[in-house]
């Protein structure tokens, strides 16, 4: 391999798709694991507040809204092949954003406030998309992650700076959410709440991916010089997916504030964005369940293990991700979903577009 | 007049820390492809190396001089172990050494308990010129820096290593075909970078003191110089390392040193946006 380790490469695809004819006949005729994994999934989850406790369902819908955020990177990654180290940077700001209607106006109706974040997020997104991915030149893999990176770093610095924001100490007691006059705190009912937002924002990006978009996307993933070749503006595709993530970034920051009951500036930083990072590769980018299982494994495992080893838990984190990464570049879920499945076929038939392929 | 002169080295003293610290990423990235995370952590285990040999009674330089050699046989491990399968996929690279990074922080965050532990400066007291007084350790950093700056230019520019080295980046197949071992190039390049890493990370220690996320606060701002200077030369990471160092310690004599800080890196991905092949587009190492 280290023959092309020189200077700077067009990024390879991390994910390659299937391109023989009898891997793919191999898996064309196999039964379907993936909605059988989505069911599944969607069953236990529907199910887990009625056998887990309290406080555990308590962690549960802090996990769920991490599955919200993970589904945001892994549209940006898995899908567009834009690498965001500052995913975190539109979850801060639109948990910042909420907080601030909370104390400042007192606004706390699920109706003002989570449409209130997703736009923060995706204003957000779309000015930071508008600065680093469009311009005459396109920018480098490197160029966007380490913009995104510094945008999240500069928002920490300057929430940690602000008196208005609260510092270091964040923004502390946040009213609970409000449906109507019915007070929403924690437990099954915002769970319940949470699973379905989460469900519902799934199914719209499952829909959003497996349309013609989806599939301009994902030929953007694997080639975006052939892509753009083709007369798609390659930018503008990458603008919009980029926007669309920190919609639900934003989405995801919104719950999180009023979960949590409080904002502090970790939620903006590098931290928290490298941690999403970590959810989405482990699970496996590029198919939005694996998001999915990746936060439930890693936040499951913390949760497990960091009673009784917190020391070294971040170390046991570090060395397994290391590990997905050389052994298991497509993540966990790869162990179960087979390439021809992972990537999705789109139109009509398979044949048909192997055809047009070039 | 005299402030001025003491800004003035206040700069120049941070400013070659900065180059200092980019020095081996700059190798890393320029001469490999490989932007590595991991090497902040590099910079933080040079600076815990340096602690441990304090902590045990031996001398601080005895530490000084340890930390490189232990971090760069680190480096050369890891490269052959980890880093060595991701050249095909830089941007793997990239999760990868950040993998290796947060294993790195974590762990001597654990070593450390995640207190922050000071190491005496080995030189201390002022050199005083005139009436103006200069901490001694601060030059004797922004010495050391300029002689690491040009032995490491030589090595590259002049020895029958740099030149393999320089064969390997340019053209690897016909390398190989001459006879040289470019996977040990690599290996070597990396432990040289990583190398580097050790060697700041030791000699700021003092400066800094020691704590877990000392390598996070390198690494950003690493990044953004090498960026700045240009990817491929061994000139472009120095002069971006120059640039920013120079900003960021001289930003805070006019504003909040916080805005200071974010405003460095926003203007230098504003410029990155519109020069992006850097200050220095050229490729190699000028002689």
């Amino acid at each position: 391999m280290s023959s092309t380790g020189t200077g700077i490469q067009p990024p390879p695809p991390v994910i390659e798709a299937a391109r023989s004819p009898v891997t793919a006949f191999a898996f064309a005729g196999r039964t379907k694991v993936l909605p059988i994994l989505e069911l599944a999934l969607l069953i236990a989850a529907s199910i887990a507040p009625l056998v887990l406790r309290d406080y555990i369902t308590v962690y549960a819908t802090r996990v769920l809204i991490l599955c919200l955020f993970a589904l945001s990177f892994d549209l940006v990654w898995g899908y567009a092949g834009i690498l965001s180290l500052g995913q975190s940077l539109f979850f801060g700001m639109a948990g910042y954003g909420v907080a601030l209607l909370s104390r400042d106006f007192g606004v706390g109706s699920i109706f003002a406030v989570l449409p209130a974040g997703t736009l923060i997020g995706f204003v957000a997104a779309l000015l930071l998309a508008g600065f680093l991915l469009l311009g005459r030149h396109p920018s480098s893999v490197v160029f966007v992650s380490l913009g995104t990176m510094t945008g999240a770093y500069a928002a920490d610095r300057l929430a940690r700076g602000s008196h208005y924001l609260g510092g270091q100490n964040g923004i502390p007691s946040i009213q609970p959410m409000t449906i109507g006059s019915h007070e929403l705190s924690e437990g099954p009912g915002f769970y319940y709440l949470v699973l379905t937002i989460l469900v519902l924002i799934y199914l719209l990006s499952r829909f959003l991916l497996r349309s013609q978009f989806g599939l301009a996307l994902a030929g953007l993933r694997e080639n975006e010089q052939r892509i753009a070749f083709f007369g798609y503006k390659v930018q503008h595709l990458k603008a919009i997916i980029f926007a669309i993530s920190g919609a639900i970034a934003g989405t995801a920051g919104s719950l999180y504030a009023f979960h949590e009951g409080f904002v502090w500036t970790n939620m903006l930083g590098v931290v928290m964005s490298t941690q999403v990072v970590l959810y989405v590769l482990f699970g496996g980018s590029g198919t939005l369940i694996g998001a999915v299982i990746g936060t439930a494994i890693v936040e499951g495992l913390s949760f497990w293990l960091s009673d009784n080893y917190r020391d070294i838990w971040p170390i046991i984190l570090g060395v397994l991700l290391l590990l997905v990464i050389l052994f298991r570049p497509l993540g966990l879920i790869s162990l179960v979903l087979g390439e021809r499945e992972r990537v999705g076929h789109f139109g009509p038939s398979l044949k048909e577009k192997r055809n047009a392929a070039p | 007049m005299d402030t001025l002169v003491i800004a003035m080295f206040e700069i120049l003293s941070f400013g070659a820390i900065v180059v200092l610290v980019v020095l081996g990423l700059g190798i890393i990235a320029s001469m490999m492809g490989i932007f590595n995370f991991a090497q902040g952590e590099f910079v933080l285990l040079g600076a815990y190396v340096t602690y441990l040999v304090h902590s045990v009674g031996l001398p601080v330089p005895l530490g000084m001089l340890a930390a490189p050699v232990v971090v760069g046989s680190l480096g050369f491990v890891v490269e052959k172990l980890v880093v060595r399968r991701f050249y095909a996929a830089p941007i793997v690279a990239m999760l990868g050494t950040y993998a290796l990074g947060l294993i790195i922080r974590e762990a001597v965050r654990g070593l450390t308990g995640g207190l922050y532990l000071s190491v005496p400066e080995p030189i201390s007291g002022s050199i005083t010129i005139g009436s103006l007084h200069f901490a001694a350790w601060r030059g004797v950093i922004v010495i050391i820096t300029l002689l690491v700056m040009a032995a490491s230019h030589a090595l590259l520019a002049y020895t029958s290593f740099g030149l393999r080295v320089r064969a390997s980046l340019e053209n690897p197949s016909l390398a190989r075909a001459s006879g040289i071992s470019t996977g040990m190039i690599y290996s070597v390049t990396f432990a040289f970078g990583a190398a580097l890493a050790g060697l700041a990370g030791a000699l700021i220690v003092p400066v800094f003191s020691l704590f877990a996320d000392l390598g996070i606060r390198f690494l950003i701002q690493g990044f953004v110089a090498v960026m700045v200077g240009g990817v491929g030369s061994f000139a472009g990471p120095v002069a971006g390392a120059s640039v920013i160092g120079t900003f960021s310690a001289w930003l805070p004599w006019l504003m909040s040193p916080v805005i200071a800080d974010v405003l460095v890196f926003v203007l230098a991905i504003i410029f990155i946006k519109f020069r992006p092949q850097g200050l220095i587009s050229g490729r190699g190492v000028n002689r």
